[in-house]
């Protein structure tokens, strides 16, 4: 119940972003296997606790605060005292090029599910969103890809692997150069996979590991949505019955989808992301 | 007795299906129900034995701390994606 109250607070504040400690660490969350430190060696849990986001953090810790102390200094948030990865050379040079191109299209994230989308469009979630009114505004801070018609922006792939990195051998290339295919430039960049954050997570867990995308930097778009309303279903009857038996269920299913509108995608501007200039 | 400090950490990769009803025998006994379910166990030769019968089937990690169920739930949760910027009715800041 704490960590509701404290959550609820945190998101009915006046900050337009919010503190920099709760900003989600999950960004720097990869699958890529080092190789080096893969022998009997079992991943470090000094520096486990850095991929955990804050917001999963507050429930953890007041769900395990039973559990031994250990577990609050395992999954503590990240120091705040880092400085932010320095923008690859690739993005610092095109990025502005990017920028300048409008219209511009981005693949956000919701809960891992990716939905491309661009400023005016309405988007039918296949979910119900919780805790929001009409009128709400949103910002989405997970991307994969940004564009606009010639340029793309990524971030670097991950390698998804099954196997923990002590019983696989093959090493996984972290860093990927952009390369220019066609007409398209692509701009790759490796920000969070690369070696300033190069963090495991406490145990490497094959099948959350397995299919997980690598997200951009959140500094450098600016992706707003309103919530419209709620949507529902037409009302569906399930029958459920057994061959010969003239007992029939009926279950009713009438579910709720949560209506966004795309206000606004934007690419940032160097001045703003290096200046930290919050918005 | 004392608390272990090592653990396996044992997920299951592949199925037991059309095995030898020993080797499924084992992985219930692990408490691998179903595939890529992961239990923790401690370091001892009991342990290290019946993961060595059904090595073929399983992944095996030995770490320090083992994750409870609500642990690693929480851990497959994925990230929202969005936060709440401004509530319905309240005023834009700063103009």
């Amino acid at each position: 119940m704490l960590s509701r109250n404290v959550k609820r607070a945190l998101l009915d504040s006046r900050w337009p972003l919010p503190p920099t400690f709760l900003l989600p660490w999950a960004a720097t969350l990869t699958t890529v296997s080092h190789a080096t430190e893969a022998s009997n060696i079992p991943p470090p849990l000094v520096n486990a606790g850095q991929h955990v986001s804050p917001e999963r953090l507050e429930r953890r810790h007041d769900q395990t605060s039973s559990d031994t102390p250990s577990a609050a200094s395992i999954l503590k948030p990240a120091n705040t005292s880092t400085p932010p990865p320095a923008l690859s050379e690739s993005v610092r040079t095109l990025l502005p090029v990017l920028a300048a191109q409008g219209p511009h299209y981005i693949t956000a994230h919701l809960y891992d599910r990716p939905y491309l989308l661009t400023a005016g469009d309405t988007v039918r979630l296949p979910f119900h969103m919780k805790n929001v009114e009409p009128g709400d505004v949103l910002r989405l801070n997970r991307a994969s890809v940004l564009g606009s018609r010639e340029y793309t922006l990524k971030a670097a792939a991950a390698t998804p692997a099954l196997k923990s990195p002590s019983m696989s051998s093959s090493l996984a290339l972290d860093d990927t150069t952009g390369s220019l295919e066609s007409h398209s430039m692509v701009m790759s960049e490796p920000g969070l996979s690369s070696s300033g954050s190069r963090i495991m997570p406490p145990h490497f867990v094959p099948h959350i590991a397995a299919g997980k995308v690598s997200y951009l930097d959140e500094r450098l778009f600016v992706c707003r949505a309103v919530v419209m309303g709620v949507e529902s279903e037409p009302l569906r009857v399930k029958e459920k019955t057994k061959r010969r038996q003239r007992k029939i269920k009926k279950v009713k299913s009438k579910h709720r989808y949560t209506i966004l509108r795309v206000k606004e995608v934007r690419v940032r501007s160097l001045e703003d992301i290096e200046g930290g200039r919050e918005e | 007795m004392s608390t272990p400090t090592r653990f396996f950490r044992i997920t299951l990769l592949r199925s037991a299906i059309g095995l030898p009803t020993r080797t499924s025998g084992v992985l219930k006994a692990l408490g691998l129900h179903r595939r890529l379910k992961t239990v923790y166990h401690p370091v001892t030769q009991d342990v290290a034995g019946q993961v060595f019968a059904v090595k073929e089937l399983v992944d095996v990690q030995e770490v320090d701390r083992a994750l409870s169920d609500k642990e690693m739930k929480q851990l497959r949760q994925p990230d929202s994606g969005f936060y709440v910027e401004r509530r319905a009715g309240e005023r834009v800041m700063g103009s």
